[in-house]
């Protein structure tokens, strides 16, 4: 057998959690992310750095996950689709992406999502050209971009506080078959 | 806290109103937004019913079940926040306790024997868990059942560089990757074939046998002879063009890797869960390769991270994970690499295309020939039909004096080719439509018009057989045209600035379902149940690949029911539980499942009024359906709220279960190859590109594009333009940069993502996406395709708007900076010009000739207009066949009227030396004519 890398112990923050675990000291972060602390909403596409669907956010910047040591990340702080929302509230982006047809298949999602988050967590006004640039390193074979430019644009919106967001699809509410208007009313003469 | 959205403080707030960026999730059980019953929204209410949607189209059989509730209005897709969440399960993210880790082991030759395996080495490997090679799956499979040529592991001999040879399971993958390098092989290598020209030719070890079918000892797959209409016509012509093209393999590049996971549970039954467009495929095929009954098997199919048709093959790697896990009673899971993605391929058929159009002094198209010879690889995967699609489904939208078509597909020693968006059209398409172009350009005219003056009618026949039914082709081309300002761009824009017209037809939905008779079985089956808390669960095998059919169901049973779509839920990811369905391909899913999931809902509705009839006393046909409450026609006060009308219809049985079914009405003509492109609506589409080109560094950017589709109905725009500008997204990568590169020996050298050149986000142009409705009679609320056939005229859109800009007609995809370059480079020499700035670029030159034919062909298409919007609204119900441009009647066949009328499947002998290149196939002799083997 070929002899294995020596295994260290990682430790790091992910989505404000502290992690640590233990991992061979050549350890891809895509893999300890995906294998090890779960975190499978990064998603692998080709693992070389050509399609964008692993990216993270390591201190707010958005990095491809697969191209990165785990060791290299250790004590970082780091963000995947999952510490994007809080608890049970979808962050205005991920609302977005899925209001403006952002997200078809949902593949690359993962990876727009955090490259988008990065982008507006600093520059809550992006013109065109830094949404483009942002998001450049992320392939998408589904929207052709188009409606995702759209959904960053309408989260930066959100984020400058500009406009309330669209109450969703799912809009709960705990009585939705109220009695009054619904109770029955029988015509005159008709009741059986 | 780390970095990443966080919710603002005091951003709860007292009245219960929503502040920015605080969106919660439902809480569990509730069903529905709004606590009282909501208004009918008339703008979503047909004319036809007393609402005030428009209907340019006239009214439609479904018109009196829309209830205003959510079609036709955008909304997300109902999985989206699984999808933004990082919560949808791909098939590298299924986990099951004690998984193992399976590899393949990958032919490293194009073309050998197997002599012998030796596995000692590789069992003996500690953290093995299971090997298995070819002897281990002796049965044959393959997507057709006329055309069973795949094997889960190479039995015999290996067709490809990266075909499957053995494959192994392992506690982690280190383990399993080295276990592949264990493997002792004996090899006899062969002759590979990669010219698919070579093909045609006898050759001493044909790449698969096909017994008595064998075409003597080529590597023919497939060949097709058509011939329809008048030849004659030909002869003698007005203006014709000639196009000889190659066109590269494509790969559809979706962004999830094939994944799968195979658990063979307690129980013995079969639990595979994989990313499949048609998991009832691999069913089938799993059941043949492993010897069980069907029943024993559950196809799971796991979110799909784009499909495309590359995954619509039941695959090798999925037997083998099957194989594994049978043999070591452990879950087995395995991914591909990027790399093996293209291996397994099935992309688009590299192509040799050949055109010839004639027209007639009136501009009419009398002759339309073409000759496809495409490429299949190792095995036959789809392409019986691709053989067919490449030439019947080009001749649609147009009235032809005369079609001839021949192909041939065959095998040659690369990763097998197979369906993929637009199966088989596009790259006929994009020849005819640069063919029609330069016929245009040749007889001086505006070549939308000499479109617009050729279009077959609403409710026609084409050429081949295929009926039309609803037709909004000639919207499309005025609306791009005038979106566009075409009149004012055409041929006016400077040196480099070019635009283009592209037109576009496909089937919505196969007519004919691949395993069983369309008149025994229907298409498509659905189920719903409605439980006492009043959810409804409808269960389909329509696989959602990230199109939104999930969402196209469950809007069609929203709108029927009238109920707020969080209350329908629908379940289509596990064979136990969802009827037997065709799956995600040939553009079928939106017009077949949610026709069967309307007449499901239908039932349930029908169930519901009778509840509320025998509670108020009054008939439903008085009663109107509306958001979870039906009440009196003519006073809304009197009614029942959904919830005690559903109570009243389970007195009897608990639940209220439904089942319905679509099945396509009979169609298509007799001959050989006629069920090929049938469909029970067709598609149709038109674009306008505009191109801006670098004369000096060859370098195309397309800037703009119009795109009109006509897709019946939108059920949901908002999906209906994302399948639009997404399907622009992949026919631009087709045109300008994507292409399966193959070195001299015949290696194929860019399977990754970095050399395989995809759009990017910089790469796109701005799309106009314009949806035309042409309400198809038969189509769920009139809808038909969106997701294929917006995909084919952006490649000669973009074609021939460079020969607009530069001048220069390209036959050669992609059109890559070089291709370009050196085509600029040879125009200039030969004018012998200093600088390419100075090329000309083409403008009209019109004579009286011209000019009287451009009039001519104006007056025709005011005509025809007036002519299709009277069949649109069925004001006029007469027959129309193609011919009836020729001047014949359509109620007498055509071969009545005129002599020379043919229609042929099979050619004359003193053709035979006349045809093409993929015409040679038919010099051949099957080797039952031969009386060979068999
Ligand atoms: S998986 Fe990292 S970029 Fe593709
Ligand atoms: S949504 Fe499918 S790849 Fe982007």
């Amino acid at each position: 057998m070929t002899p294995k890398a020596p295994s260290e112990i990682w430790s790091a923050e992910v989505n404000g959690e502290p992690v640590e675990t233990l991992i061979t000291s050549n350890a891809i972060l895509l893999d300890v992310l995906r294998d090890q602390v779960g975190t499978l909403g990064v998603k692998r596409g080709c693992d070389l750095g050509t399609c964008g669907c692993c990216t993270v956010m390591i201190d707010g910047d958005a990095r491809l996950s697969c191209l990165c040591l785990a060791g290299q990340v250790s004590g970082r702080d780091i963000v995947t689709v999952e510490g994007l929302s809080d608890g049970a509230h979808l962050a205005p982006i991920q609302t977005c992406f899925a209001e403006h047809g952002g997200s078809q298949c949902g593949f690359c999602t993962p990876g727009f999502l955090i490259s988008a988050q990065a982008l507006l967590t600093k520059n809550d006004s992006p013109t065109d050209e830094e949404i483009s640039i942002a998001i450049e390193g992320n392939l998408c074979r589904c929207t052709g971009y188009q409606q995702i430019v759209d959904s960053i644009r309408a989260a930066a919106e959100i984020h400058r506080g500009e406009v309330e967001p669209a109450p969703p699809a799912s809009d709960p509410h705990p009585n939705p078959h109220p009695e009054g208007p619904d109770e029955p009313s029988m015509p005159p003469g008709h009741a059986r | 806290m780390s970095a990443g959205y966080r919710q603002q403080p005091n951003s709860s707030r007292k009245d219960g109103k929503r502040v920015a960026g605080k969106q919660v999730f439902p809480p569990p059980g509730s069903g529905g937004s709004r606590p009282v019953m909501k208004e009918r929204d008339l703008d979503y209410i047909p004319k036809s019913v007393g609402g005030k949607e428009h209907q340019p189209a006239g009214s439609h059989i479904h018109d009196r079940i829309r209830t205003g509730t959510i079609v036709g209005k955008s909304l997300p897709l109902v999985d989206s926040n699984a999808k933004v969440t990082g919560q949808a399960w791909y098939g590298d993210d299924v986990r099951l306790p004690n998984e193992s880790i399976g590899k393949i082991l990958r032919s490293p030759h194009h073309y050998a024997k197997i002599k012998s395996i030796d596995t000692s080495k590789v069992e003996a490997l500690p953290g093995v868990i299971a090997v298995a090679t070819g002897a281990d799956s002796p049965s044959s499979f393959g997507v057709l059942p006329v055309t069973k040529d795949e094997h889960a592991m190479a039995v015999e001999k290996v067709r490809h560089m990266g075909d499957l040879v053995a494959c192994v399971s392992a506690v982690d993958e280190a383990t399993a990757i080295e276990a592949l390098g264990l493997f002792e092989i004996e090899w006899e290598i062969l002759e590979p074939v990669f010219d698919p020209k070579k093909g045609l030719e006898d050759s001493d070890e044909p790449i698969h046998w096909r017994g008595k079918y064998h075409l003597s000892k080529t590597n023919v797959q497939k060949r097709v002879f058509q011939e329809f209409g008048d030849r004659s016509l030909v002869e003698n012509p007005y203006s014709s063009s000639h196009g000889k093209w190659t066109m590269h393999g494509v790969h559809h590049g979706f962004t999830e890797p094939h994944a799968v996971v195979a658990h063979w549970d307690p129980n013995g039954r079969l639990q595979l869960y994989t990313p499949q467009q048609v998991p009832h495929y691999t069913h089938r095929a799993l059941s043949t390769v492993l010897d069980v009954p069907m029943h024993q098997i559950n196809v799971i199919r796991t979110f799909v991270g784009g499909g495309f048709g590359g995954k619509s093959d039941p695959f090798p790697h999925e037997m083998c994970a099957a194989i594994l896990s049978r043999k070591s009673g452990r879950p087995v899971r395995i991914t591909f690499d990027r790399e093996e993605v293209y291996w397994i391929n099935r992309g688009r058929h590299p192509s040799n295309i050949e055109v010839k159009m004639t027209a007639d002094e009136e501009g009419r198209i009398s002759g339309f020939d073409i000759d496809a010879l495409i490429d299949g690889g190792g095995f036959a995967s789809f392409g019986h039909v691709t053989s067919y699609y490449n030439g019947v489904l080009a001749t649609a939208p147009y009235e032809l004096g005369s079609f001839h078509y021949t192909g041939a597909r065959v095998w040659t020693n690369k990763p097998a080719s197979g369906a993929m968006r637009g199966h088989g059209a596009v790259n006929t398409r994009c020849a005819v439509e640069v063919g029609l172009d330069e016929m245009a350009e040749e007889m001086n005219v505006d070549p939308i018009d000499l479109r617009l003056a050729n279009l077959l009618p609403p409710h026609s026949r084409t050429i081949t057989g295929f009926r039309i039914t609803s037709n909004g082709m000639r919207e499309a081309l005025e609306r791009v045209r005038d979106g566009s300002d075409w009149e004012n761009k055409f041929r006016k824009l400077p040196l480099g600035k070019g635009i283009g017209i592209g037109c576009g037809f496909f089937i919505s939905g196969s007519g004919l379902p691949i395993h069983w008779d369309p008149n025994r079985f229907p298409h498509a089956t659905v189920h719903i149940q409605v439980d006492m808390d009043g959810g409804v669960t409808v269960h389909t095998g329509a696989a959602d690949i990230g199109q939104g059919s999930t969402t196209a169901v469950a809007q069609v049973v929203s709108e029927v029911l009238a109920l707020p779509i969080e209350m329908i839920h629908v379940r289509s990811h596990e064979s136990d539980t969802s009827p037997v369905d065709l799956g995600s391909y040939s553009s079928r899913v939106t017009f077949m499942n949610a026709n069967a999931a309307i007449r499901a809902a239908l039932e349930i509705r029908d169930k519901l009024l009778n509840a509320a009839w025998d509670i108020l006393g009054y008939h439903p046909n008085t009663l109107v359906i509306n958001d979870r409450r039906i009440y009196y026609k003519h006073d809304p006060a009197i009614g029942v709220s959904y919830l005690q009308a559903l109570h009243k219809a389970q007195e009897d049985k608990g639940a209220l279960i439904s089942s319905g079914a679509y099945r396509s009405p009979p169609m298509g003509g007799v001959h050989k190859g006629a069920a090929a492109g049938l469909a029970p609506a067709y598609s149709f589409s038109a674009y306008v590109a505009e191109v801006d080109v670098d004369v000096e560094l060859g370098l195309i950017k397309c800037t703009n594009v119009w795109a009109a589709h006509d897709c019946g109905k939108a059920l949901n725009p908002l999906a209906v333009k994302g399948q639009i500008i997404g399907s622009c997204h992949m026919g631009l990568g087709q045109v300008l940069s994507e292409k399966m590169v193959y070195g001299r020996t015949g290696h194929l050298q860019n399977a990754n993502l970095l050399d395989y050149k995809i759009p990017s986000i910089h790469e796109m142009p701005h799309v106009e996406p314009i949806i035309v409705e042409s309400s198809d009679p038969e189509g769920p609320f009139g809808a038909k395709e969106a997701g294929e056939g917006p995909l084919l005229p952006i490649l000669p859109a973009v074609v021939n708007a460079v020969y607009d800009a530069i001048g220069i007609r390209y036959n050669d995809l992609p059109l890559t900076p070089d291709i370009v370059y050196k085509g600029i480079e040879k125009k200039r020499k030969k004018l012998k010009l200093e600088d390419a700035t100075e090329l000309p670029n083409p403008r009209y030159t019109h004579g009286p000739k011209s000019i009287e034919l451009q009039k001519l062909l104006k007056k025709r298409s005011e005509e025809h207009r007036k002519r299709d919007i009277a069949r649109q609204t069925t004001e006029d119900t007469s027959a129309y066949v193609n011919g009836v441009l020729f001047g014949f009647d359509p109620n007498i066949p055509l071969e009545d009227q005129l002599e020379g009328w043919r229609m042929a499947t099979e050619p004359d002998p003193e053709q035979l030396a006349e045809l093409g290149l993929a015409g040679k196939a038919w010099l051949k002799k099957e080797q039952r004519e031969m009386g060979g083997e068999n």
